[in-house]
């Protein structure tokens, strides 16, 4: 058994709702499937505690229709990438910071917040990233519903056709 | 107010760059000499290029990749390049995979040198900063040379590289490397004995073996304390699955470990190349890609100069990506800066900052000036007038200036 199957299968014993939704895509990497909030935070504290998962790389942020994605990164002593794919609706884009137990995210998380317009709860005061001061709230330019044609960069309004329509009614 | 409180200064540097000419902002708050704490604003210039990636081919995506940074722009286009080649199945021929390393390594040497070189001016010692930006322009001169440009080479193409490495290609670069190779020696012996330097870079910037670990470091600065994390060695890629990739550490874990990491990581960066040329196997340089991308999603990892850079593709089966998210090492050493200021001194933060060789794009945003209690944000046209009118106060009007 490699030690990415190892991994699974002690993720597996010690969750069993990941039977199914955690795999090896290839050697140094290990995906899992989506995650609920509260199942990512319970997987994720047992890696960074108990499995020696203690860097983290990144967070990814994605689009999924009616969610938004995201994908935690992190490895251990032995280089193995593990890939949490927690999801939340985007009616409630509300995840929990993981910067207590890894504080090297933060600056990650804040893009989130400013890219993908998630609800990142628990992280630390700070300057937003990486979005300007007067960028037009409410606008979460890495959504794939948000196009930047309709940036007006003079005025820094987002003025899609629609709402231009109903201002000419 | 407590009376510790009134002992401490708040100095804002920024967003134009103490020692390099980027934009960030560092509030650093003094008591006395001493710096007891310090905030960094980055972000300057986010100039959205994975939206962009999004409603672009990938063969254009690979042309903005490459512009992500101006010094390590082939480790980006690596990256990008592995990523849709495992997504399509396609295996780069050996002879291709060797050049993409050469090309690193010669990428490796150059962005060193010039860190070498700003660092030493970071600190007064601008001998040292004419001698390393003047090899560097050798192998700049190599890469216009072989690559049609001193940086964004464009060698790297989807399936293996654009250009043959001929006869004169390779013994041009032998040549320069065996005169940089006898410099670097001279380098080394003058960071070892150096009194000044050495003086002036021991103990400053420190960032503990642990604290590189809990945030998150990477390249010569996690190598300076200690850390063995290097993807040629911890995950090998390409021609680095065949070639002998030394690692580098050293257990110093300040700047002066960290210029002696980088010097080192020149001295091997010589070796491999030089094995790369001897050994470089015969056969194609590029096998054909197709232009729509299976769907999948892959994540790629290589060994930039600055460390571990990281890609991202989402396809969806057409010819434009869904996804693509570039992680820099810049973005992963930023948190340590924070950490690595403090308890140091003010006239060590410039030498500190230049000390994870720090890679971010310009361009402004805004500035928040302390004046008492009121705190006043100015945008970039603001901005602007603020300091137009400012130089009129002392008598230099620029707008009369004719340009």
């Amino acid at each position: 058994m490699s030690r990415e199957e190892e991994i699974v299968k002690e993720l597996c014993d010690r969750f069993p709702f990941l039977q199914d939704r955690i795999y090896v895509q290839k050697e140094k990497r290990i995906f899992t499937k989506e995650l609920s909030k509260e199942e990512f935070e319970q997987v994720i504290a047992f890696v960074h505690d108990e499995m020696g998962f203690y860097r983290s790389h990144h967070v990814i942020g994605t689009d999924e229709g009616d969610n938004l994605g995201f994908l935690y990164i992190v490895s251990g002593s032995d280089n193995i990438l593990l890939i949490l794919r927690e999801i939340a609706p985007k009616s409630n884009p509300v995840i929990n910071s993981i910067c207590k137990l890894y504080p090297s995210i933060v600056l990650h998380e804040r893009e989130l917040v400013d890219l993908f317009g998630a609800v990142v709860e628990g992280l630390p005061e700070g300057p937003s990233y990486p979005l300007p001061d007067n960028w037009p709230k409410g606008n979460y330019p890495m959504r794939k519903e948000w196009n930047p044609k309709y940036l007006n960069k003079d005025t820094m309004t987002y003025e899609p056709p629609q709402e231009k329509e109903a201002e000419n009614e | 107010m407590s009376e510790t409180d009134k002992n401490k200064v708040v100095i804002p540097i920024g967003p134009q760059h103490p020692s390099l000419d980027e934009p960030a902002t560092f509030t650093i708050t003094l008591e006395g000499e001493k710096v007891v704490n310090a905030v960094i604003g980055v972000g300057y210039n986010h100039r959205g290029l994975e939206k962009a990636c999004e409603s672009r081919t990938y063969i254009q995506d690979l042309y903005i990749i490459e512009r992500v940074c101006g010094i390590c722009s082939h480790a980006h286009s690596t990256a990008f390049c592995m990523a849709i080649e495992e997504l399509t199945g396609v295996k780069v021929p050996m002879r291709a995979e060797y050049i993409r390393v050469i090309v690193a390594e010669l990428e490796r040497l150059h962005s060193h040198l010039l860190w070498l070189g700003t660092a030493c001016h970071e600190i007064g010692y601008d001998t040292m900063f004419m001698y390393t930006w003047r090899d560097r322009e050798k192998i700049l001169d190599l890469m216009a040379s072989y690559g049609g440009n001193r940086i964004n080479y464009g060698v790297n193409t989807f399936g293996g590289v654009r250009r043959e490495f001929d006869e004169t290609t390779s013994s041009d670069i032998i040549k320069t490397i065996d005169e940089l190779d006898e410099h670097l020696k001279r380098y080394m012996e003058i960071a070892l004995t150096e009194t000044t330097l050495v003086s002036r870079l021991k103990g400053v910037g420190m960032l503990s073996h642990e604290d590189a670990l809990n945030f998150g470091a990477v390249g010569p600065v996690a190598k300076a304390a200690g850390i063995g994390y290097d993807i040629r060695v911890a995950e090998p890629y390409g021609a680095y699955k065949e070639i002998p990739v030394k690692l580098i550490t050293d257990d110093r874990a300040d700047v002066y470990g960290r210029t002696v990491v980088r010097i080192l990581e020149m001295q091997e960066s010589v070796k491999i190349i030089r094995y790369a040329i001897k050994n470089m196997p015969g056969g194609d340089i590029a096998v054909k890609v197709p232009r729509r991308i299976p769907a999948g999603e892959i994540l790629t990892r290589v060994e930039a100069p600055r460390g571990e850079n990281i890609h991202f593709v989402r396809s969806n089966g057409t010819d434009m990506p869904d996804r693509v998210r570039v992680k820099a090492p810049t973005e992963a050493n930023w948190h340590g800066v924070q950490h690595m200021l403090k308890s140091g001194r003010l006239a060590d933060v410039p030498i500190t900052i230049a000390a994870i060789d720090p890679c971010y794009s310009c361009t402004d945003r805004a500035i928040v000036v302390n004046s008492g209690d009121n705190i006043n944000v100015m945008d970039w046209k603001q901005l602007r007038q603020y300091s137009i009118d400012w130089y009129k106060k002392e008598g230099i009007d620029i707008t009369a200036l004719k340009l």
